[in-house]
């Protein structure tokens, strides 16, 4: 029985033939795309310059893919940033043909639509590390100034936890949305607020704000109001949405800002959102574990 | 010197300015914002005049642009407070699909967009018939 279960598992040969031929559909160069390069190094350079290079692109190939085949081929002097290639740390995002994408997420052929060339600039509204690359330093700060933790009062409780604190599905549903943002900038490179307020906190940072003080187990907001509720707060953004538009994680921040100043307008009412969760007691723990 | 330097900051700084909120690549609300704050900014400008003597006004078609844009600023301006108050933007999604549209622009938002522009059309087309053709008749 078991050295059945064992044996190896072999594809049928129709399927396998299947797989290779879309593989191969896939992979297969069909159509010239010219790819218009930013280059710019600030350090250096007295101004920025295009540059053009022409590649055979399959209908797989992503922006990104493009690029590493242009740096490693005809320009390796080209500056750009990625890790892991999936869509997951954010490192990608570019403006491709004037829009705020994840190079790794963007297949050439869907930015081209039916044109053939690909425009390819450092995100907007952000210093220019060099060529494709932006200085991420302020939109970090912007980040770590809204305090992006869970904030309690319950210092022992902290130290020596007793147990899980309590929260269920429909708490969980309240904040889960905002937890998927991988900071790759794209939103505060499209809001034009950012465009003109250089110091707007910006809608990756509020919505993360929302996000911890919604959390049943954070009991955080009035420590957070003083950050967020100013003028270059959540009062600054006035819903162009854009944001929101370009979020490759489907985060959505324009609707967390809104929603976190209906929480500032209830607080001034004296509301709050919820009481902060409790462990859950060490008792039942215990009585679980039998 | 100091024009080069200045020269070099803008590009390194690489900020879009006000050009930045003319953009065609986003969607209607990013247009509505643009326009909102023109309109907003040339409101302002008439309630100068206005407050040096309240019976002033441009006269004629200048009175009907005027109704445009006051119009339009109370329409939107219907819209944003829902909006930014949280009421028509949705609820946050426990489920996402594979490429999950935001639901703050395409959900109930977007009929209150719909609603705005209607109600655009029509207090400016009112506006518009009491100025082009009450107003001159009444001398
Ligand atoms: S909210 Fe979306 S667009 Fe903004 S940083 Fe997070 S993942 Fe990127
Ligand atoms: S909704 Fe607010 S934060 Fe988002 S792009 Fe518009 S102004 Fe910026
Ligand atoms: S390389 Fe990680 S998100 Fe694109």
């Amino acid at each position: 029985m078991a050295s059945e279960e064992a044996k190896e598992y072999v594809l049928p040969p129709e399927v396998l033939e299947e797989t290779v031929k879309a593989s191969e559909e896939l992979w297969k160069p069909v159509r010239k795309i010219k790819f218009r390069i930013y280059k710019y190094n600030p350090r250096k350079d007295y101004a920025p310059h295009w540059e053009e290079h022409e590649l055979e692109v399959s209908r797989g190939m992503t922006v990104l893919d493009a690029l590493l085949i242009i740096k490693g081929e005809t320009d390796h002097s080209l500056g750009i940033r990625y890790s892991c290639r999936m869509g997951l740390c954010g490192s990608c995002a570019m403006m491709i043909n004037g829009k705020q994408m994840l190079a790794c997420q963007t297949r050439v052929l869907e930015a081209a639509g039916s044109g053939d060339v690909v425009e390819l600039r450092p995100l907007d509204n952000f210093p220019v590390e060099r060529d494709l690359a932006a200085d991420f330093t302020s939109f970090f700060e912007k980040h770590r100034a809204v305090k992006p933790w869970i904030i309690r009062n319950d210092e022992v409780e902290l130290n020596n936890p007793t147990g899980p604190y309590k929260q269920t599905v429909d708490e969980y549903a309240r904040y889960y949305q905002f937890t998927d943002c991988i900071k790759c900038g794209a939103c505060l490179s499209a809001c034009p607020t950012a465009a003109t307020d250089y110091e707007y906190l910006g809608p990756q940072a509020l919505a993360q704000a929302y996000r911890y003080i919604v959390d049943t187990r954070d009991d955080g907001l009035d420590v957070r109001i003083p950050i967020v509720d100013t003028e270059h707060g959540c009062w600054r953004c006035h819903f162009a949405a854009s944001c929101s538009d370009v979020c490759p994680r489907g985060v959505d921040p324009a609707q967390g800002i809104q929603l976190l100043k209906k929480l500032l307008i209830k607080r001034k009412f004296g509301l709050k959102p919820h009481k902060p969760a409790e462990a859950l007691p060490a008792k039942v723990k215990a009585e679980k574990e039998g | 010197m100091e024009a080069e330097s200045e020269f070099k900051e803008y590009y390194a700084k690489n900020m879009r300015g006000i050009s930045g909120w003319f953009n065609r690549a986003y969607t209607i609300e990013r247009w509505l914002y643009a326009a909102h704050r023109i309109t907003g900014i040339l409101i302002v400008l008439f309630v100068l005049a206005h407050f040096y003597s309240t019976g002033w006004h441009p006269g004629l078609w200048w009175d009907a642009l005027l109704g445009i844009i006051v119009t339009f600023h109370t329409a939107n301006g219907i819209r944003l407070i829902l909006a930014e108050l949280g009421f028509a933007v949705g609820k946050p999604l426990l489920i996402k699909k594979p490429s999950q549209r935001p639901v703050s622009i395409e959900g109930v938002q977007r009929y209150v967009v719909v609603f705005a522009l209607v109600l655009f059309v029509v207090l400016a087309a009112i506006w518009a018939y009491y100025a082009l053709i009450v107003q001159p008749m009444m001398g």
